[in-house]
């Protein structure tokens, strides 16, 4: 009986900790044990598993000024950027105009929710594979398809020109993630209360205004939130690139991204101080996806400030 | 602020999941080789543990075993295999803790360096026997930096073309002789309604791979390699950028578009018949065996070119890996009395009829016709694929320079003379000649 009136109270530190205990170890294990390694291994010179001397920053140095990094890192990175960009701009802007409409219209909301969101339960590798098969120029249906209905100027080598493949990989993404946002944006609009919205009509507010004024800003939780896991999803982009450009990112480097070079760095170099260097690589990536991160969560925090007082 | 501390949380936990992807490795530092060679006295039984990424011969390699075991009472080999694409590191692990391999399958070349440096491999100089070894593969378990032999070469790959006899026939035409009758024959496919040739473009490590089948004659091979190991030449060569080239002057041969083929594309255009032939490695056989069966296969060498620095056509090939012994491995004797085994034609023989590949050992016969031809090939007009033999020391790898710059070649932005340049100025990043 006394037992009872505890559990009103503050829970003990002991009992507490003793819950929080075996995450604790799981992450000190699996996160914070690799990460600190990793950040170790990237000061010392190696020959294979070998680790020889404390050299500073030199590994990094070599990533930023040594071939193949010096061209490759800024090559790989810039496509990190535009993955970023082409999925926000279409993946996640045509999530929103989904979920709206969905929210809209009403009617089987359900079954058009599953149908979106069914590509995002596929492994990403067998969908980078099966696009290379859609868009190949010898088998592929896409091709034959535009030239069946007469749009032979528009058939092409989509994977096979540098100036389209980068975008193929974009689109391949999007077909992909599309319910994702979908799904987010849809939860945060039917969350706005119905009060807010006929408010807005009582004032005289129309379509475009109310979506501007009301539904905008009070999605603002959700679009952070999107927009952070896009961030993170397009600077660590790996399987998609690799089923359809190859771990050297084909055509020519075209389809090369940050992760893609650390994998050839660390597991297919032929270079014996290669844990040095793509420890490093790993480091830099982990550090500006955290930094970056972090400063959207916090600005993203002061704008929900201003909206919500 | 809950719901903000678990935001945080998320970002962290996915951004860690990376850098969670550094290769694992311990600490232990320069203990290796000391203690190691006091052990061993080979005792009676002893079991030897080998590992191996062959994990589809298994059943194969134990058949070869037991014929060792049978001559060698007292002796248990246990062949252990891996998945391949985990393998490098499984065995760099293994070899580092005490619970590792008494003999492992190496990478070959740049890909055993690693292990070498590190002080896990035994150099057997002297105490293997590996005089029946085709003797240029020995580049293959060489260490870079001291030259002393670690291990015994097992497989090797050639580079040649690939025909479709049916389609040979069909059209009345025969396998070259002359760079002419060769070019004769890819216009005579190409105006019977098939694609000449079938290559995967998209997938640039395929790509130095047809630059060896068509070029290696054209530049020289192992005498252009001498003087660029020595120093007195180098990928700027005249000869060598011909080479590259040819390969620009054949896509006349391919389909449009090349630069989107890919390699598992290419392999079904020859498979399923609509290209004549496939300009590619022994390692394609078995794939074409089993997608064509029915298919009778023609294998031959590209004609000398025009102006050849090579009086014959040359075959590409290397070496696929090596046996090597762990220097922890308690067993030396017995592991070592094993390589002298694994390096003899009895060993030789037993590989190319069970595994059915190409082995190191000289002197062996083939039962299988296409295997036989391609033999006899190889041993008329050897050379070394330079890009994956002697350029994957460092990185970048000659054979990811020349392979990136054939692509940007065929879209327009490198010449030929451009990808030597590009090609030239990687490898001279780490490599040194005469060195």
């Amino acid at each position: 009986m006394k037992t009872k009136r505890k559990l009103h109270g503050q829970m003990p530190v002991l009992i507490g900790t003793a819950f929080v205990l075996p995450a604790l170890v799981l992450f000190s294990v699996f996160i914070l044990y690799p990460l600190t390694t990793a950040l170790s291994y990237s000061f010392f010179g190696w020959k294979g598993t070998l680790r020889g001397e404390f050299i500073g920053l030199e590994n990094y140095v070599t990533v930023f000024t040594k071939a193949p990094f010096d061209e490759a890192l800024p090559n790989a990175f810039s496509h990190n950027l535009l993955l970023f960009a082409g999925a926000m701009i279409f993946q996640n802007s045509i999530g929103l105009f989904l979920a709206v409409v969905l929210h809209k219209i009403g009617r089987m909301k359900r079954l058009f929710q599953t149908m979106f969101t069914l590509p995002y339960l596929v492994s990403p590798l067998v969908v980078g594979y099966l696009w290379s098969l859609m868009l190949s120029p010898l088998f592929g249906p896409v091709n034959a398809t535009l030239k069946a209905i007469g749009l032979d100027d528009l058939a092409h080598p989509w994977l096979g020109d540098p100036n389209t493949a980068i975008w193929a990989i974009v689109f391949i993404t999007a077909w992909q993630w599309i319910g994702f946002p979908m799904l987010l944006y849809g939860a945060a609009l039917g969350g706005i209360p119905d009060e807010v919205t006929e408010a807005a009509e009582i004032d005289g507010a129309d379509g475009v205004k109310k979506f501007r004024l009301i539904t905008l800003p009070l999605l603002l939780p959700a679009l952070g939130t999107v927009s952070i896991l896009t961030f993170i999803g397009a600077m660590e982009a790996f399987p998609i690139p690799y089923a359809v450009g190859g771990s050297t990112g084909s055509p020519a480097g075209a389809t090369d991204v940050m992760a893609l070079l650390f994998y050839r760095t660390a597991f297919e170099s032929g270079d014996v101080g290669s844990i040095g260097t793509s420890s490093a690589l790993a480091m830099l990536l982990f550090l500006f996806i955290f930094g970056v991160a972090v400063a959207l969560r916090t600005s993203l925090a002061k704008a929900e400030k201003k909206v919500y007082g | 602020m809950r719901k903000r501390i678990s935001a945080l949380g998320l970002i962290g936990v996915a951004a860690l999941v990376l850098t969670g992807c550094a290769p694992a490795a311990q600490e232990t530092t320069e203990e290796t080789g000391a203690q190691s060679s006091a052990t061993a006295e080979a005792v009676d039984p002893v079991t030897l543990t080998m590992w191996s990424w062959r994990t589809e011969d298994v059943e194969k390699y134990n058949t070869i075993f037991d014929v060792y075991e049978a001559a060698n009472p007292g002796v248990t080999v246990e062949f252990e295999a891996f998945l391949n694409t985990e393998y490098n590191q499984l065995l760099a692990t293994g070899l580092e803790g005490s619970d590792g391999p008494d003999l492992a399958m190496v990478r070959a070349y740049g890909g055993v360096q690693a292990l070498i440096e590190a002080g896990q491999l035994l150099a057997i100089d002297g105490a293997v026997d590996t005089s029946d070894v085709e003797q240029s593969l020995l580049a293959a378990a060489t260490g870079r930096s001291d030259g002393n032999l670690y291990g015994v070469p097992f497989a090797t790959q050639t580079l040649q073309v690939f025909y479709n006899k049916g389609i040979f026939d069909e059209l009345g035409v025969t396998e070259p002789s002359t760079w002419d009758e060769f070019v004769a024959l890819n216009e005579a496919i190409a105006a019977g309604g098939y694609t000449p040739m079938a290559l995967g473009a998209k997938d640039s490590w395929m790509l130095p791979i047809f630059h060896e089948i068509v070029g290696a004659a054209r530049y020289g091979g192992p005498e252009f390699r001498d003087g660029l190991l020595a120093g007195t030449t180098d990928f700027t060569d005249p000869d060598y950028v011909a080479s590259i080239q040819i390969v620009n002057d054949m896509t006349e041969y391919m389909v449009d578009d090349v630069i989107g083929v890919a390699y598992a594309d290419s392999q079904i255009q020859f498979t399923a018949g609509t290209a004549a032939q496939f300009p590619g490695g022994s390692f394609e056989l078995g794939n074409f065996t089993t997608q064509a069966p029915d298919m009778e296969l023609g294998v031959y060498l590209v004609p000398t070119p025009p102006n050849s620095a090579s009086d014959k056509p040359l075959a590409a090939g290397w070496a696929d890996g090596s046996f090597a012994v762990n220097t922890k491995s308690e067993n030396q004797d017995a592991a070592l009395k094993l390589m002298n085994w694994l390096a003899s034609p009895e060993f030789g023989q037993l590989f190319v009829d069970e595994v059915k590949q190409f082995s190191a050992i000289k002197g062996l016969t083939y039962s299988d016709p296409v295997m036989k031809e391609m033999n006899e090939l190889f041993a008329s007009g050897p050379t070394a694929y330079i890009n994956l033999v002697d350029m994957r020391y460092g990185d970048p790898s000659g054979s990811t320079l020349i392979g990136e710059g054939i692509q940007s070649m065929f879209l327009g932005d490198l010449n030929a003379d451009g990808v030597a340049d590009k090609l030239q100025e990687g490898v001279a990043t780490w490599f040194t000649p005469g060195a």
